[in-house]
C-alpha cells in the first residue's frame, strides 16, 4: 500500500527518504519510511507501542542516525549535523519532563538550551519570556520546578525546548498523565504556537486528542507508515487503524454504527453527529 | 551493554541444576586451591578443569568473550610487568640499568597470571550457570538475612535499568544542546550535573515507589519467612560437593602433611 500524503505546495523542512532504522542487537523499529513535513504543519503520528513513531522522532534531531536512508532537517542531512546544531531546528520534548529538569528556578531551566546554543544574551532573554509566556508560567517561575505538579513540570519541559525557538516542535506523548482540563489548556496553547507559525509534531495514541487538533495524521504500525491523511480519513479506515492498534474516538465509533441511518462514517466531532442525527430524524 | 549486567544464561545442565550453596562452595574452594597450587603445570590443570567447567554450562561464546577479555588484558599485564620488578635469581636474560631481566622472573610472573586467571574465570562458572534469584536465595539459607537479601536482589535487578534511564536522561538533555564531551574540565563536570540530578531524583522517586509496593503486599508483617521454592540438597548435589572437597583436600594434604610441592 503506498501511502498518499495530502497535496501541499509548501516548503519542506523535513524530509524523510526511504529510512531504515535497526537498534543495536537487532530490533528493526523503521522499516521503510518516506515522510515530507511543511512549514506551520500541524501532524500528529500516531500508532500502538513499539509501532516506531517514538524512534522516528528521534532520527529527526539526529539522536538516532539512519541505519540506511536519509533524513533532511532544514534543507541538510542529519547525518552533517550534531545533536546540538539539530536543536535550533527540531525542539523534542521528552514524555517524562523529570528526565530534563535539573536546575534551581523555572526560569533558570528554560534558560538552559538556549544558552547551550550560544544565543546572545538578549535573544536568551527575549526567546526565555515568550516560552514563559506561551506556557503560562509566570506565577512559578521562581520555584524549583521539580516542586511543581506533574502538568506544569510537563509545561516547564516544553518551555525549555521552546526557548530554543526550534521551527519544528516534537512533543512525545505530551498529555500523559494530566487531567482534562490541564490536558485541554496545553492543546490550546500548542495550537497558538502553530498560528505563530510552528511546525507541530504530536507523538500519541490518543485519537481524540489527534481528532480534535491535527491537521495531518501519519499512522504507523510495525515500522511502516500505513496511511497519511487528514483525521477524517484517517478515521473513516477502521481497518488501518485495528492494524496499528488503535481505537478511534468514540463518536466516530457511534457514527459508524448508525452508518445504516445515513449518518457518514467520517465525522470526528460530537457537533458533527448531532448535526447529522438532527437531519436524521427530520429536525432543521 | 546493560545486557551484560547479568551474566547468568538460561540453559539446562547439571551446572544450572546444581543447588547454588554447593556451587558457592565449590568457587570458594577451587579459588582457595588456585593460592594452594604453586607450580605452573598443576595451575595450568586447574585451569583447564575450570574452562571444561565453562564449557558444560553452555556459556555462550559471545558472552565469554566479554568476560575473558578483561581477565586476559589483565594477565598480558602481570607478564609483561613480573620480569621488570622482580630482578631475584639467575641466569639474568638482559639487563637495563637497574632493571634485570631474568628466566625464573618470567615463569613467576606467567605462574601469577595463571593463578589470576584461576581466580577470576572460576566466578564465571557461578555467575553463568545461577540466577542472580538462586545467587541471592542461596546466601539467605546460608544466613544471610534475608532483608540484606532483598535489598542485593533489588539493587542487581535495577542496574539494567538505570541503565536504560542514564541513557535517556543524556538523550533528553542532548535534545536541549547539551554537548557532553566539549569545554574543559571545569565546564565538563558542570554539564554532567545536568545528567546527575534528573538520575539522583529519578532513582528515589523509584525507590519511594518500590518502599510502597512492597509495604502494600506486607513485607516485614513477620520478622522471619516463608519460601515457595525451598533449596534442597539432593544426592548428585552430595556428590559434586564430595568430589570437590576432595579435590581440595587431597592437594592440601599432600602439601602441609607429607611436604609434597604441588
Amino acid at each position: 500500500m503506498i501511502p498518499s500524503a495530502p497535496s501541499s505546495t509548501r516548503e519542506k523542512i523535513v524530509s524523510v527518504q526511504r529510512l531504515k532504522f535497526t537498534y543495536e542487537g537487532g530490533v528493526e523499529a523503521i522499516r521503510d519510511v518516506n515522510l515530507d513535513i511543511g512549514y506551520g504543519e500541524y501532524i500528529a503520528i500516531v500508532g500502538g507501542n513499539g509501532s516506531g513513531k517514538t524512534t522516528l522522532a528521534k532520527n529527526l534531531n539526529g539522536l538516532l542516525r539512519p541505519t540506511s536512508g536519509s533524513v533532511v532537517v532544514g534543507g541538510k542531512p542529519t547525518s552533517e549535523q550534531n545533536v546540538a546544531a539539530l536543536a535550533r531546528i527540531v525542539g523534542y520534548a521528552f514524555q517524562n519532563p523529570d528526565y530534563q529538569l535539573f536546575c534551581s528556578s523555572v526560569e533558570d531551566e528554560i534558560r538552559f538550551g538556549p544558552t547551550n546554543l550560544g544565543y546572545p544574551d538578549d535573544v536568551v532573554h527575549n526567546n526565555v519570556e515568550k516560552a514563559i509566556e506561551a506556557m503560562n508560567l509566570e506565577h512559578v517561575r521562581k520555584l524549583p520546578p521539580l516542586s511543581l505538579r506533574l502538568g506544569e513540570r510537563r509545561r516547564v519541559s516544553i518551555a525549555s525546548v521552546i526557548a530554543m525557538d526550534p521551527q519544528v516542535l516534537v512533543l512525545d506523548e505530551p498529555t500523559t498523565g494530566l487531567d482534562a482540563e490541564e490536558s485541554s489548556e496545553l492543546m490550546q496553547r500548542l495550537k497558538r504556537l502553530n498560528d505563530e507559525g510552528k511546525t507541530i509534531i504530536l507523538i500519541t495514541h490518543d485519537m481524540k486528542l489527534v481528532a480534535e487538533h491535527a491537521k495531518r495524521v501519519v499512522v504507523m504500525a510495525q515500522g511502516r507508515i500505513l496511511l497519511d491523511s487528514d483525521p477524517r480519513g484517517a478515521f473513516s479506515d477502521h481497518e488501518i487503524l485495528r492494524q496499528s492498534n488503535l481505537e478511534p474516538p468514540a463518536v466516530t465509533q457511534l457514527a459508524h454504527r448508525l452508518a445504516a441511518y445515513d449518518i457518514p462514517r467520517d465525522i470526528i466531532s460530537p457537533e458533527e453527529l448531532v448535526f447529522h442525527l438532527m437531519k436524521a430524524i427530520g429536525g432543521t | 551493554m546493560a545486557a551484560f549486567v547479568d551474566l547468568y544464561t538460561e540453559a539446562d545442565t547439571f551446572l544450572h541444576r546444581m543447588d547454588p550453596r554447593v556451587k558457592i562452595v565449590a568457587v570458594l574452594l577451587l579459588s582457595l586451591l588456585a593460592f594452594l597450587l604453586s607450580s605452573l603445570s598443576y595451575l595450568l590443570i586447574l585451569l583447564a578443569f575450570i574452562f571444561l567447567l565453562l564449557f558444560l554450562a553452555r556459556a555462550s561464546l559471545s558472552r565469554t568473550k566479554f568476560a575473558l577479555k578483561f581477565v586476559l588484558r589483565f594477565m598480558v599485564l602481570i607478564i609483561v610487568l613480573w620480569p621488570i620488578f622482580d630482578p631475584s635469581g639467575s641466569p639474568v636474560l638482559a639487563s637495563l640499568g637497574p632493571i634485570k631481566i631474568t628466566e625464573p622472573a618470567i615463569w613467576r610472573g606467567v605462574t601469577s597470571a595463571a593463578r589470576v586467571g584461576c581466580l577470576a574465570t572460576v566466578w564465571y562458572i557461578l555467575m553463568f550457570t545461577t540466577s542472580q534469584r538462586d545467587l541471592v536465595r542461596a546466601l539467605v539459607k546460608m544466613g544471610l538475612r534475608f532483608d540484606f537479601g532483598l535489598t542485593l536482589a533489588i539493587s542487581l535487578r535495577f542496574l539494567p535499568t538505570f541503565g536504560a534511564l542514564i541513557d535517556s536522561i543524556k538523550d533528553a538533555q542532548r535534545a536541549r544542546g547539551l554537548e557532553l564531551s566539549k569545554g574543559g574540565l571545569v565546564k565538563r563536570s558542570r554539564n554532567y550535573v545536568a545528567i546527575l540530578v534528573p538520575t539522583i531524583v529519578s532513582a528515589l522517586r523509584t525507590a519511594d515507589m518500590l518502599s510502597l509496593a512492597l509495604q502494600s503486599r506486607a513485607y516485614g508483617a513477620r520478622s522471619d519467612r516463608t519460601y515457595l521454592r525451598d533449596l534442597k540438597m539432593r544426592a548428585s548435589d552430595g556428590v559434586a560437593l564430595g568430589v570437590l572437597v576432595a579435590a581440595f583436600v587431597l592437594p592440601a594434604l599432600a602439601k602441609y602433611v607429607f611436604n609434597i610441592e604441588m
